[in-house]
């Protein structure tokens, strides 16, 4: 267990008696846990609102929020440690649901549409990766990106976070395109060898 | 196992939903065939949950909790429904990603009721299905050693083969492989011998052929 604590983190919510999400998710799924999905909102739900508004959703943050806190209590059960870790979970169901909402707001007619979960499939079965190496990953990562340049980790944040194009990030930060791009580049080279490195 | 990838950067830019819908097809169909690519989405989107724990909380409206919950429905139903959903122990093999227009098309890839282009090309439109302005999607099937006309790129094309192979002057490609084509490259694919091609096509602008060819450029394109 690492006890290094990241220097370069603005906030500092991330440590390592963090609660066990996972159990927290199984006693909603199992029980209807209201105190335990509580302590998942109350983590997550800010969290998910600031990742909304970064994205330009001022009006509807709060949309995405209830959407994505829908999805966690209806898919508890689905949730396995083996698959990812709460957050990861969290992640992908947010950024699915941010699709979802954007396509939903631009669509002009009721078509037949190819469905958001069908391009970002978020697994649901364990197969054959074992758990341990899902959880480790998860410390892993976020070691590896604690010791990215704070500049690689501004671009990639303003990819993940924002939703801002290359250009819009040059734009943003007053730097070339070529120079936002060959940041990303060797943020995910590094990062490539640093999960390879670990790979097992 | 394919040897050709979506780059780092298509990658991330799928992993953190920024990427358009069509793209977004096109890498999930590589998905479906690439070990390695699902192995480095997922830790792309475990950088997308990292990265959600440093992200600075906004606050939350006070009521925000109380009126979501009045809203949900208690688990009892649902995890019936989920007992009986439990896949067969075959489908848990092949679920690590599922091909994402399998619900969407009346039936086998062979059986397909392919709209002809020419003699040896012909197509299956899919532009409606993704419907997103300026994409052509479609899947596409040239007969074994058939040879599509030379044609360039004004926007970018991505093409996924979905079975058999093409080749053309940068490579020989195979079943699961992912070919990213800009605006530089003028190609001319021509099916392998042995097996019709069949692959995905995501096309960002509608295509210009060269040469004599150009006169079908209303009438046809490779997507
Ligand atoms: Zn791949």
């Amino acid at each position: 267990m690492t006890t290094k604590k990241a220097v370069s983190m603005n906030d500092s919510t991330a440590t390592n008696d963090a609660p066990d999400w996972g159990a927290l998710l199984a006693r909603v799924a199992e029980n209807d846990d209201k105190a335990a999905f509580r302590a998942i909102y109350q983590h997550f739900a800010p969290r998910i609102k600031a990742y909304a508004i970064n994205q330009g959703f001022s009006q509807h943050a709060e949309v995405l929020v209830q959407e994505v806190m829908t999805s966690v209590w209806r898919n508890a059960g689905k949730y396995s440690e083996s698959l990812a870790s709460v957050s990861t979970w969290i992640f992908t169901i947010t950024r699915n649901q941010r699709i979802d909402i954007l396509r939903k707001l631009n669509r002009t007619r009721a078509e037949v549409v190819i469905e958001t979960e069908e391009l970002w499939q978020i697994p649901t079965e364990d197969t054959t990766i074992c758990s341990i190496q899902n959880l480790s990953t998860e410390k892993f990562v976020k070691t590896a990106i604690d010791k990215l340049p704070e500049e690689q980790m501004i671009a990639l944040r303003k990819v993940y976070y924002e939703g801002k194009t290359h250009e819009e990030v040059a734009e943003e930060l007053n730097i070339p395109l070529g120079t936002v791009k060959g940041r990303l580049r060797l943020s995910l080279q590094k990062l490539r060898v640093m999960f390879e490195d670990k790979e097992i | 196992m394919s040897g050709y990838h979506p780059d780092d950067m298509t990658l991330m830019n799928y992993a953190a939903g920024s990427c358009t819908i069509p793209e977004s097809l096109a890498v999930a169909m590589h998905l479906c065939f690439c070990h390695d690519c699902r192995q480095h989405v997922k830790n792309l989107n475990h950088l997308g949950g990292a990265l959600l724990e440093t992200i600075k909380p906004a606050s939350t409206d006070d009521d925000a909790f109380e009126s979501l919950m009045a809203s949900l429905e208690p688990h009892a139903q649902s995890e019936i429904a989920q007992v009986k959903m439990e896949p067969t122990p075959s489908e848990k093999i092949t679920q690590h990603f599922t091909n994402p227009l399998l619900r969407y098309l009346p039936t086998s890839l062979a059986d397909l009721p392919w709209q002809r282009q020419t003699k040896e090309i012909s197509k299956y439109d899919l532009t409606s299905l993704i419907n997103v302005k300026g994409f052509q999607v479609a899947l596409q099937k040239i007969n074994a050693g058939a040879k599509v006309p030379k044609h360039t790129h004004k926007g970018f094309e991505y093409t996924v083969i979905l079975s058999g192979g093409f080749s053309d002057e940068l490579g020989v490609y195979h079943e699961g492989d992912f070919i990213a084509r800009d605006a530089s490259h003028k190609h001319s694919p021509t099916a392998l011998q042995n097996e019709d091609c069949i692959c995905l096509t995501v096309l960002n602008a509608p295509l210009k052929f060269t040469g004599w060819y150009r006169v079908l450029n209303p009438f046809m394109a490779w997507s």
